[in-house]
Formats: C-alpha cells, sequence, structure tokens
C-alpha cells in the first residue's frame, strides 16, 4: 500500500457513536484475552460497562476506555498506510476528556512533516487526535508512521 | 518494593516480570474485532499478525503477576498510551514481556503511575515494542482528564 501526503493533508474517519456495546466489547476484550482459552469471559463491573459503578466513582455514567480511541486512530492509520504501521512507528495518545455513551466519535490525523529515509520510506509525523461532533478534542496525540518506498 | 500487593502500591523502580506467553490468533482476532480493526493483516489466516496496541494488556498481564490483591479502594484510569514499534509481533511468536515503574506522582489529588513496559522475542531478546503507559491509580470524578 503506498500513499503520498502533504503537510497538513488530513484523513479523518467516518463519525461513530461510542454505543454501549462498544464499550463492552472492549471490557470483555480484557479478560478473554487474559485467558486465551477460545471462550468469551467477563469481568466485574467497570467504569466502562456498569452504570452504578461509574456513578459510585463519580462519573455521570459509563465512560468508554481510552484504548477504545487509541485503536480507533490507529485504525485510521491501518486504513491508509496497511500492515506497515504495525512494523515500524511511534503512536501516543493522551485522553483529555471522557467519551460518554453516544457520543459521536471522529478520528483524525493531520501531517505535520513529512522526510525521506535512507531505506527509501517516506517519514510521516501526524498530529492526531479523536474529537467529537461539535469538534470537541476528547484524545489527542502524535504518531509517526513509514510508509514504504514505492 | 511495592509488588505482591495491590497496583495502588505500585511505586518507582518496582520491576515486574519477565513473563513469557506465546501470542495467539485468537487474542488478535479477539481484541481486533473488539476494537473494529478488520483488517487482513489482523484477521485473516494467513500469517497474521498483532495490532501493537495489543501491547496494552500485556500491563494488565504484568499487574496480575505483580499485584495479584487486584487494583485497590478505587477505579484505576488509564491517562496516556505511548508506544514505539520496532517490528511486528506476529501470532505463533514466543514473548517475554516485562515493566517497571519509572515515576509516581500527585497532581490536583490523583497519583499518577508511569510504567515502561518491554515487549521482546523470547528466543533472543529482539525488542518489538517500547510501551510506556500512564495511569491514575486512584481515580475520582469525571471533571478533567478521563477515559
Amino acid at each position: 500500500m503506498t500513499t503520498t501526503l502533504q503537510i497538513g493533508s488530513e484523513l479523518r474517519s467516518a463519525p461513530r457513536p461510542m454505543t454501549r456495546e462498544r464499550m463492552r466489547w472492549y471490557v470483555d476484550a480484557q479478560p478473554t484475552v487474559a485467558h486465551d482459552d477460545g471462550r468469551i469471559h467477563t469481568q466485574d463491573p467497570t467504569i466502562h460497562d456498569d452504570d452504578d459503578y461509574a456513578r459510585k466513582q463519580g462519573l455521570p455514567g459509563i465512560i468508554s476506555d481510552g484504548m477504545i480511541s487509541t485503536n480507533w486512530i490507529m485504525g485510521l492509520l491501518f486504513d491508509t498506510f496497511g500492515r506497515a504501521v504495525a512494523g515500524k512507528g511511534r503512536l501516543r495518545t493522551k485522553y483529555i476528556a471522557p467519551i460518554y455513551e453516544d457520543q459521536i466519535v471522529i478520528s483524525v490525523a493531520r501531517v505535520t512533516a513529512a522526510t525521506q529515509t535512507p531505506e527509501g520510506e517516506t517519514a510521516y509525523q501526524f498530529d492526531v487526535w479523536c474529537e467529537d461532533d461539535t469538534g470537541k478534542k476528547l484524545t489527542v496525540g502524535e504518531a509517526l508512521v513509514y510508509a514504504p518506498a514505492r | 518494593m511495592a509488588t505482591g500487593k495491590y497496583v495502588s502500591d505500585l511505586d518507582v523502580g518496582d520491576k515486574i516480570g519477565p513473563v513469557e506467553y506465546t501470542m495467539s490468533a485468537f487474542v488478535v482476532r479477539e481484541y481486533s474485532h473488539a476494537n473494529e480493526l478488520h483488517h487482513e493483516f489482523l484477521q485473516g489466516i494467513d500469517n497474521p499478525i498483532a495490532p501493537p496496541t495489543l501491547v496494552h494488556l500485556d500491563k494488565l498481564r504484568l499487574y496480575r503477576h505483580g499485584c495479584p490483591l487486584g487494583t485497590g479502594p478505587s477505579a484505576r484510569i488509564h491517562y496516556e498510551y505511548d508506544a514505539t514499534i520496532h517490528a511486528e509481533v506476529p501470532v505463533g511468536e514466543k514473548l517475554s514481556v516485562s515493566g517497571e515503574v519509572i515515576e509516581r506522582y500527585q497532581k490536583k489529588g490523583r497519583d499518577y503511575v508511569v510504567m515502561t513496559i518491554d515487549l521482546r522475542r523470547a528466543s533472543d531478546g529482539k525488542l518489538l515494542i517500547a510501551y510506556r503507559d500512564t495511569a491514575i491509580l486512584a481515580y475520582r470524578g469525571a471533571d478533567s482528564a478521563a477515559a
């Protein structure tokens, strides 16, 4: 997969609502990965899947696990650059605002630098973030992606 | 040394691991599916690789290993993910993961813990992913950072 982008070029995902189900998929994935026995496992109540528990922790209701937005940003980079993203590079994300049930989330990556490596790759620096449908940033960070030579 | 107790007891200098395991196709597909990463190189059947973000669950693997009593009195919340990818993590690879708490500080009444985690190929120690995780150990309220 080859891609040519300019400084300022922006990649944007389709808007996705952070539904209760999406939050629970990530909650259940954690013990399922831990057991690694081919079956789905669940866990005790968390702030991501149990409103009562979330309220006891001072929240108005469940909020999403930050790693969902990190993975959605990773998915945007996969969509554009393919598996090269999984072999070399960097992704940093910081969760600056909670994402509540049914809040709309859009993943964005904007090119801030593009340089050629001695190996012929293009090293793209991105500002990355997730925003809601009002443009409020929820998750922010940076990414470094090495696009293979054509 | 605060290992062997609760995650909330972790302190600077605490080391957990190494813990060895083998990356399975089931784990990769399950995690990828949960995060809607429907890419052939993750969920296909021919030589799949792991999404690099899966390294975050190695932190939980290390917590289970080093802090068997669990989270502690309050919900723990993830604040920052920072992973440098050095090589692909193939399904079927035997891996070794280790972690070290490098920073613990208070900010606005909350306890933050920074942990570095190295994911290596078990056979020769090659570094595959270097991960730096920041978590809030005693999270209360939604007035600022939350995820």
